[in-house]
């Protein structure tokens, strides 16, 4: 019993230590830069939304767009990731073929090579290639995925062979199956789109070297609104974190039953 | 060979190119090629070294060289390598003990809660780091006004004190990545048969043997799992440092990390030195190490499974 209770206490405090920043975030949007500086004061003086004006007010950055070329960015990379992964992973779980060995270790190779350490060398080929400066080349850089090579993998193995034998008498080839078995994997399909979606949602260095400073994506106006050369107030900052927040939490809240679901069939698999 | 055999053949190599070629070409294009062309990078004779060496000289591994007796890079490495280990011990053992506790609360609020710790995982790296700075930092931050002077401690200067740089640039990547590894960790105890537990209750067994019996065996896959994720986002981890400490390495470089490190030397601005040849060379150093370390923990992850088999 008093084990029980200990263990409650931790998990509330840990629940508090996840959730109380961010209440202070949303609540600090609506403050000065003084009652910022003094972290222990929870509420603001007045509930003025100024620095939500002034943030959408295009001042400082053109929030609309940069949000806007996130949500393309991360959406469009994440189908492509999936659609293009999931292709692989079924041609691993279910085809008959050489080099399926080497197909899987190319595919750890890529999650376990550091992607930052990559991301120099990416710099420089794209820029020899003048592909640098698009969002279009930013997108289909990042479809490639191993992680999402080896997690279909382990999905298409749950469908039973009967069903493939099924489609082969049924004089149905490989990539006929394929889109045959899609709707089976509905839920990992999202589950993967979601996960893919939140990686290239918060990457940082890629789009720094790739896009420069004219085409900002989230985490790149982030990192100027907190730059304190610009001299923007602090709640700008808040602001943009609070609303760069929604559309992910959003996802998560709607998908989560789903991806708990998922992530557990993968873990059985 | 029959017609119906040579076209039997040709559905074949048509489906695995419809299956299998877009990501072929995109794996060669993205990933292959830019990691051939940054060995070549590595080799070539960098800027700041033109005319200061003889032309033969140039297409050597003296970049390989330059990289390993420069001091800074040696302690951006030192940094990187405390970061990951305190990073991967921490989140997977506070990860283990929440996913524990959960099943201890009502499955009603289990779901609540886990999105909840959901959350820091879910904010952009920069929006961490800026809420780290604003709410936790300086005298008046939350660390200090709830944890250190109730202590009865003098006040510490978190991002200024370089003994604390370090120790702060860990507390964010805990603090991040806690909820995504406590999810998996979750899915994991979900995934293991309740019969299991049913047969250990009817045994007597106690808590400790419920734990080391069938939750940890059932879920060891899934720790190594969320040690090698958090082992190579770790080494890469570029986001939240810049963020915190504006793209430096903070006082005395405590705070320095690798890639941090990479980007100064290769691009200018700051200390940068617009040295891409010495990057790379870096970059590359780090990636095959990262990889050969990997690598033979699942080695020998499997080979320790198919024994216990």
């Amino acid at each position: 019993m008093v084990r029980q209770l200990i263990t409650r206490i931790c998990l509330a405090f840990m629940l508090l230590l996840s959730v109380y920043p961010f209440l202070w975030m949303i609540l600090s949007s609506f403050k000065t830069n003084r009652e910022i500086y003094n972290p222990s004061q929870l509420l603001p003086q007045f509930f003025d939304p100024f620095s939500y004006r002034l943030l959408l007010s295009g001042e400082f950055i053109d929030f609309y767009e940069v949000l806007l070329r996130s949500v393309l960015l991360s959406g469009g990379q994440a189908i492509l990731a999936c659609l293009v992964t999931a292709a692989v992973g079924f041609a691993l779980a279910k085809g008959r073929f050489r080099g399926k060995m080497i197909l899987t270790g190319v595919s750890l190779l890529v999650i376990l090579y550091p992607k930052q350490a990559m991301n120099l060398s990416l710099f420089d080929w794209m820029a020899s290639m003048e592909m640098t400066g698009s969002s279009y080349s930013l997108l289909i850089s990042g479809v490639a995925s191993g992680l999402g090579v080896l997690f279909f993998t382990q999905v298409f193995r749950k469908i039973p062979d009967e069903l493939m034998d099924l489609a082969r008498v049924e004089g149905e080839s490989l990539g006929e199956s394929f889109l045959c078995f899609l709707p089976l994997v509905k839920p990992a399909m999202i589950t993967y789109c979601i996960l893919h979606f939140f990686l290239c949602w918060q990457d940082h260095l890629l789009p720094l070297l790739i896009l420069g400073a004219e085409q900002l994506t989230l985490p790149l106006a982030l990192a100027k609104l907190a730059d304190s050369s610009y001299r923007i107030p602090e709640a700008v900052g808040l602001a943009a974190g609070v609303m760069a927040m929604f559309p992910l939490l959003a996802l998560f809240a709607i998908f989560f039953r789903q991806i708990r679901t998922a992530l557990s069939d993968w873990v059985v698999s | 060979m029959s017609e119906n055999q040579a076209t039997g053949i040709g559905e074949k190599i048509s489906s695995l190119l419809f299956l299998i070629g877009p990501f072929v070409l995109l794996w060669g294009f993205f990933w292959l090629v830019p990691l051939i062309g940054s060995f070549e990078e590595s080799l070539s004779l960098s800027p700041q070294l033109v005319g200061k060496i003889a032309s033969e000289e140039q297409f050597t591994l003296m970049n390989y060289g330059r990289a390993l007796n420069d001091g800074k890079f040696i302690k951006s490495l030192e940094n990187t390598l405390i970061f990951v280990t305190s990073t991967v011990a921490i989140t997977l053992s506070i990860g283990f003990f929440l996913a524990c506790a959960l099943f201890g609360i009502p499955k009603l609020l289990r779901g609540f809660s886990l999105f909840l710790l959901l959350i820091p995982s879910l904010a952009l790296p920069g929006t961490l780091a800026n809420l780290f700075y604003l709410f936790f930092h300086g005298k008046s931050g939350a660390l200090n006004q709830f944890l250190i002077i109730p202590l009865g401690l003098e006040p510490i200067n978190w991002m200024m004190n370089p003994s604390w740089i370090l120790p702060c640039l860990i507390f964010q990547a805990v603090w991040r990545w806690t909820g995504l590894i406590t999810l998996l960790l979750y899915c994991g105890m979900r995934a293991i048969p309740s019969w299991q537990f049913e047969v250990a209750r009817l045994e007597g067994a106690t808590s400790w043997n419920r734990l080391s019996t069938i939750i940890y065996p059932g879920i060891k896959h899934l720790l190594f799992f969320g040690g090698i994720f958090l082992f190579v986002d770790g080494v890469a981890s570029f986001s939240g440092a810049y963020n915190l400490l504006g793209g430096s390495g903070g006082v005395l470089d405590s705070g320095l990390l690798f890639v941090t490190y990479a980007y100064q030397v290769a691009f200018p601005g700051g200390a940068g030195r617009f040295d891409l040849p010495l990057a790379t060379a870096m970059c590359i150093l780090v990636a095959v190490f990262t990889v050969l370390i990997s690598w033979f923990c699942i080695h020998f992850h499997k080979q320790k499974h198919r024994q216990e088999w």
